[in-house]
């Protein structure tokens, strides 16, 4: 009864205003968030769709059993923007700085501090909506979502509750060929702005805790995902493409172990054919999208069993967290109940209001997104582990389309780029803007081996050269005097000469040991110090075998 | 944008934080004041208020101080209640207003987009601001053991 009270009176004065919102003149806005929680709202709108996918994760774990269960997934993401400064104070955020150094009345919370927004912030938020396909509100407010711990100094934190800067939008996705590959679309439920919260740390023996607050009031983006994804792969290809936008975009440094990109997954699992959805259980604590992918697999193994034991009551709502090195899920906590967040209007900052003008400015200077890209990459017809690897990385797909600009083979750029330049950079742990290398040059090498001038071989040599020291193609073949022989005599002269002092191994081939051809050849390219052409070589050598009769 | 910021010293960060219901439901209250509502267009008002105050329990004001994490005596909780109650019919009241022809606005003001660039600015009195801070131990503020509860 009690409790009851409260309800309705919270109902009543709170809720009912805001809600009444969503009939805007604006249009865009029909999202029916009823908490923070979205899933279960969105989980209802997926059942109504019946769209039913048999669950085909990878693992091995899952065993046959598995295949009479399907499993829904929707992630939350909280994205660390990249400004210079805090969301409503001009404090300097830097990750790792001392602690308490970066702080304000208006991050700590003091009385009478009054926040102010900063604009990149709804830039930032405007890109990714646009991004992700979202319909924008163009007329938007932060709200106040009451919670009560030390590491958020005000009491609450500024968010945005029922008209999110952005909703309703999609991610498309390439799964990686290791597991199977194929194209997805996941539903984007919306994009809101809120503000990070400290960081906690808890003394191992003692009785308090610490609280640094560098980290309050830094801007983040919430990304809810619809229920769409139905195993770890999936789920981890989603926060991989979002961490790839994200970088392509420059909001964020999307660097999970820093926590700039932190995934919160909602499982839950039903046997195929019931209507209703089944208890879904939230991980936390997932700093890898491989640990992602586990930790899904791990957390759907253990409903199928527990269902299939006709255990299902033992699943209960609550947070389990990802152990690493026992690789499983452990409870955290169970929720007793729905938070009561109590959200408001945040009466201290104005509304967010987008002109069209701003928004088309922003979405005339978005880059070519990774999907666009891969598309692209596709059409060009390179492989499709050749789009995903050259896709992955921004740096690596502008040093790309630079040098392919430049008139080079697409697909042998393509593979000195995955080849001996990944190679290089993995070794040397550099970005391929840190090597010496330039797009330029890469294309010159190419073209040189492509028109005859160096052999591959030398062409190698001199892309190490290029990527450790720098220089130009055109002056390391000059100052090594590296250019082909492609003299028909000269190299004549060569295999010649290889022969005289090889007679043994002369009359083991002509007795039948052709492998040896091999053998040959290596010791003219040797000879040669790597500079013949390896077909004309190869046609001389050919010759020059056969048996004299 | 420095000017805005008003430092009270002497009120630290973790009574603010305490305080921060009663504190904040009284303003939170004022801001709520209907904030003037504005006429927009004809259009009719998607979700009416047809409650009106009678109908409006009496407030749980033991739960209430449990959600603000504050002790209440029971005399307190005696005390706060009446008062509580006429803010509750207040409310009552105000929805008995008819906004069938208004269209709900955002916020008060929406003229002009109050932000800010990304300049960074740092405070220069963080020294008396931690200075305030009854429990800290550098680098750290110092607070007891929480486990979250929510």
């Amino acid at each position: 009864m009690a409790s009851t009270v409260f309800r309705s009176f919270q109902v009543n004065s709170f809720l009912l205003y805001p809600v009444s919102l969503l009939g805007r003149k604006n249009g865009a806005m029909y999202c029916t968030m009823k908490s923070a929680q979205s899933q279960t709202a969105t989980q209802e709108k997926q059942s109504s769709q019946a769209k039913v996918s048999p669950s085909s994760t990878q693992s091995k774990k899952l065993n046959k059993i598995a295949e009479n269960f399907e499993t829904v997934i929707g992630i939350e993401t909280h994205v660390q923007l990249s400004t210079l400064t805090k969301a409503f104070c001009g404090c300097p955020y830097n990750y790792g700085s001392p602690p308490n150094t970066s702080v304000c009345p208006i991050c700590m919370g003091l009385p009478g501090a009054l926040p102010v927004l900063n604009s990149k912030v709804i830039e930032f938020a405007v890109k990714l909506g646009l991004a992700l396909n979202c319909k924008l509100s163009f007329n938007s407010k932060f709200d106040r979502k009451q919670y009560f711990y030390p590491d958020l100094p005000k009491g609450y934190q500024i968010s945005q509750f029922d008209v999110p800067i952005a909703a309703g939008g999609f991610i498309d996705v390439d799964l990686p060929l290791e597991y199977g590959g194929g194209h997805r679309k996941f539903g984007i439920t919306r994009v809101h702005m809120e503000e990070d919260a400290g960081k906690l740390l808890h003394a191992e023996n003692g009785s308090y805790s610490q609280v640094d607050l560098n980290r309050a009031g830094v801007p983040l983006l919430e990304i809810v995902s619809e229920p769409d994804m139905r195993n770890g792969i999936e789920a981890a290809e989603y926060a991989a493409e979002l961490q790839r936008l994200v970088r392509y975009l420059g909001v964020s440094n999307g660097n999970m172990q820093e926590g700039s990109l932190r995934c919160d997954v909602n499982v839950s699992v039903r046997p195929i054919g019931q209507s209703w959805f089944g208890t879904k259980v939230e991980i936390k604590n997932l700093n890898s999208f491989s640990s992602m992918s586990r930790a899904i697999d791990f957390e759907i193994s253990r409903q199928v069993q527990l269902h299939s034991q006709g255990q299902q009551d033992q699943i209960v709502q609550e947070t389990r967290l990802w152990e690493e090195g026992a690789q499983r899920t452990v409870t955290m906590r169970k929720k007793e109940g729905l938070s009561d967040y109590r959200y408001f209007p945040e009466p201290d900052l104005p509304a967010v209001i987008l002109s069209k003008d701003y928004v088309d400015d922003i979405c005339n200077s978005l880059p070519e997104l990774p999907e666009i890209k891969r598309r692209r990459y596709e059409n060009m017809g390179l492989s499709m582990q050749d789009v995903l690897f050259l896709a992955n990385d921004k740096n690596i797909a502008d040093f790309f389309d630079a040098t392919i600009a430049k008139g080079a083979d697409v697909k042998l750029a393509a593979n000195w780029i995955m080849g001996d330049i990944a190679a290089f950079m993995k070794n040397e742990k550099m970005t391929v803007n840190e090597t010496k290398l330039t797009p330029e040059e890469l294309s010159e090498l190419i073209a040189s081996i492509k028109g005859g001038v160096i052999s591959g071989k030398i062409g190698k040599e001199i892309l190490f050269e290029l990527l450790a020291k720098g220089g130009t193609v055109k002056g390391l073949i000059k100052e090594k005097d590296l250019i082909q022989v492609t003299d028909p005599a000269e190299i004549e002269k060569m295999v010649d000469q290889v022969l005289a002092e090889n007679p043994k191994q002369l009359e083991q081939y002509r007795g039948g040991r052709t492998k040896l051809q091999g053998f040959f050849a290596g010791q003219v390219m040797k000879l040669s110090k790597g500079k013949a052409n390896p077909g004309l070589l190869n046609k001389i050598l050919l010759e020059k075998l056969k048996p004299t009769s | 944008m420095g000017s805005r910021v008003v430092l009270l010293k002497g009120v630290s960060c973790s009574s603010a934080m305490c305080n921060s219901f009663l504190s904040n439901s009284k303003r939170g209250f004022n801001y709520f004041g209907f904030p003037r509502v504005t006429v927009h267009h004809n259009k009719v008002r998607s979700c009416s208020s047809t409650k009106t105050l009678s109908s409006l329990p009496p407030p749980d004001v033991t739960r209430l101080a449990e959600t603000a994490r504050i002790a209440l005596t029971s005399n307190e909780v005696e005390e706060f209640a009446p008062k509580i109650q006429q803010v509750i019919d207040w409310f009552g009241q105000l929805q008995g207003v008819d906004l069938e022809s208004i269209e709900p606005s955002i916020r008060a003001d929406t003229e002009n987009n109050n932000v800010r660039d990304d300049v960074p600015e740092t405070f220069d009195d963080r020294g008396t601001m931690v200075a305030s801070i009854p429990s800290y131990e550098e680098p750290f503020i110092k607070v007891p053991k929480v486990l979250n509860t929510e």
